[in-house]
């Protein structure tokens, strides 16, 4: 409880000032400090294996992958322009506000029994239920994630010049 | 807290197995005897526990530091550091003094906060994942039931650390070195991470003490049953080393920080103390990934030969790590540096289909070792890994030999 009073705020903080800081590299590093201080949350209510994976997945592979296509493409002045613009909030805004009503709409209509003890699945048993029951829904997210990454490559190449 | 595994206590004080661990229990008993609270005991004896870690590896620090540069000596034919002390055994504390009184520059462009930052996220990672391995039998400084898991998961800050190092710099050697850096580790941690998985599959646990304690005994009476002495365990084992070299940015995966290509890579904007931590954070780095290897492939802790059991089982395990170090030195000694082509293809195309073949290999392994079908077990699992790599090797060769080497920028 401790930890959810003490960590939430900070996630809070961290992921606004992704949103807000116009540089994207800043934005970039402190979505991997929101996303690590989520995986601190995680283990901090009982659930290591989730936690360590968000770790290993969100930090050590989703924002290293941002970020080294920070460095690749090296999008600083364009973006940074787009960023000051307070025109720019309110597409964002109309993005967000849709998901944010129907991720609430979800979360809101299966509210669990409320328990208050933590329960530790083992690992065995997460690893079972992720190739068997839920196989199907994590191989449509790899190959998604596949089409998503080959996609942004192909935006991000500049067009080559024949030799 | 379920997180963590409860340790079995409590034998005589001064038993050599539990040498290490004397710190931490002085420490706690100190505390219990002047009625400290029981969170009290726990941290003071954690706190201890850490300290004879770090210092275990900062003496190993320092003292690779002088074997390094000795043993290259010799190799070159040289004598190498002998002005401090005795065969120059006060270098490490000289370099140290030296690094300490140099003056820190940050460079004008430089995001302050960002270039501060970097050299502290280095040494961190490095130290969290010292704490999880098992030195010997009793002292395993945090026992973790998801030890491997937190192993890795720590260990992917680096590559954050290293691209705030070299975007914060804001000069142009630090950013190559960061994008070679960051390339290099992402294609290398794949392969480690894979022929780590193979180990998870025949040992079924995360937990590295109960890896350790599955390589216990010996295959007809003298063979340590290790995981490197399996067909998948040797394919494994050796792509886990090569990866750990590269993710150790060590020679011939140098190239990050190759001198005369990029200066000193990500690293080239720093002085002083914070250079020093950058040093720190890599040999601690190396220490504790081929501590990992040990832990993994070689047995851990496990004596090589029966009989041998007298001696402490941390002895065994800085053994075994002092040998794969030494491999490390003399390949750094005798290899040239690869081209970043050829890092790649050889990460891409070597390794990494090489540890993929390594995850059925020990599927099957187990499947059949589980069924009493040993001798079939072999049968089946060397072909699977000797025929791609065979092919693999080939082929390779004759790309090698077709190829000319193009200079694309050097050209007159």
């Amino acid at each position: 409880m401790i930890a959810l009073l003490i960590l939430s705020p900070l996630i809070l903080l961290a992921a606004l000032g992704a949103v807000w800081k116009a540089r994207p590299v800043h934005a970039a590093l402190l979505l991997a400090l929101t996303l690590s201080l989520g995986g601190a949350l995680y283990i901090a209510l009982g659930a290591g294996f989730l936690g360590l994976v968000q770790f290993m997945v969100y930090v050590g592979a989703v924002a290293v992958l941002i970020v080294f296509s920070l460095l690749i493409t090296r999008p600083r002045d364009e973006v940074e322009e787009i960023a000051r613009r307070p025109k720019s909030l309110l597409p964002g805004l109309l993005c967000t506000l849709p998901l944010l009503a129907v991720l609430l709409y979800a979360v809101g209509r299966n509210v669990p029994e409320t328990t208050t003890e933590a329960v530790e699945l083992p690992i065995k048993r997460i690893g079972e239920l992720l190739f068997t029951t839920h196989a199907p829904a994590v191989l449509a997210i790899a190959i998604l994630l596949t089409a998503v990454l080959l996609g942004a490559a192909l935006f991000a190449r500049e067009p080559s010049k024949k030799p | 807290m379920t997180f963590l595994i409860a340790q079995t206590e409590e034998p005589s004080l001064w038993s050599p197995e539990w040498l290490p661990l004397l710190p931490k229990r002085l420490v706690e008993n100190l505390l219990e005897h002047f009625n400290a609270p029981e969170w009290l005991i726990s941290l003071g004896g954690t706190g201890a526990g850490a300290a004879t870690v770090l210092a275990v590896f900062m003496t190993g620090f320092a003292l690779l530091s002088l074997i390094e540069r000795k043993t290259l000596a010799r190799v070159q034919n040289r004598i190498g550091p002998n002005r401090a002390g005795w065969f120059g055994i006060l270098q490490p504390v000289a370099d140290g003094i030296k690094m300490l009184t140099k003056e820190d520059i940050v460079p004008a462009k430089a995001e302050k906060l960002l270039h501060l930052l970097a050299p502290i996220l280095i040494v961190v990672p490095a130290i969290l994942a010292l704490g999880v391995l098992p030195y010997g039998k009793e002292w395993i400084p945090v026992p973790m039931e998801l030890g491997l898991l937190f192993f890795f998961a720590v260990g992917s800050l680096t590559e954050l650390a290293v691209f705030m190092a070299g975007w914060a710099s804001g000069s142009k050697f630090p950013m190559l070195g960061a994008m070679r850096a960051i390339s290099q580790m992402v294609s290398y941690e794949l392969p480690l991470v894979l022929s780590a998985i193979a180990v998870i599959m025949v040992s079924g646990t995360l937990s590295l003490p109960d890896i350790v304690s599955q390589q216990g005994g010996f295959h007809l009476g003298f063979l340590p049953a290790w995981n490197i002495l399996t067909p998948w365990g040797l394919v494994g084992g050796l792509v886990f080393f090569i990866a750990s070299i590269a993710e150790a940015n060590r020679c011939p995966f140098d190239l990050p920080e190759g001198e005369s290509e990029i200066v000193a890579g990500h690293m080239t904007e720093y002085s002083g103390f914070k250079y020093a931590l950058f040093f720190m954070g890599e040999y601690l780095g190396l220490f504790a990934i081929s501590g990992l290897g040990v832990t993994l492939f070689l047995g851990g802790w496990q004596a090589p030969l029966p009989g041998l059991d007298f001696v402490p089982s941390w002895i065994w395990f800085f053994g075994k790590l002092a040998v794969i170090i030494f491999f490390f030195l003399w390949i750094r000694a005798t290899w040239p540096r690869l081209r970043m082509d050829q890092l790649m293809r050889f990460g891409w195309l070597g390794l990494i289909p090489l540890s993929l073949l390594t995850i059925p290999a020990a599927g099957i392994w187990s499947l059949l070792q589980r069924s009493q079908h040993g001798l079939l077990a072999w049968l089946v699992t060397v072909p699977l890994l000797l025929v791609p790599f065979v092919i693999m090797t080939v082929l390779f060769n004759k790309r090698l030999a077709r190829s000319n080497r193009t200079y694309r920028f050097a050209e007159s």
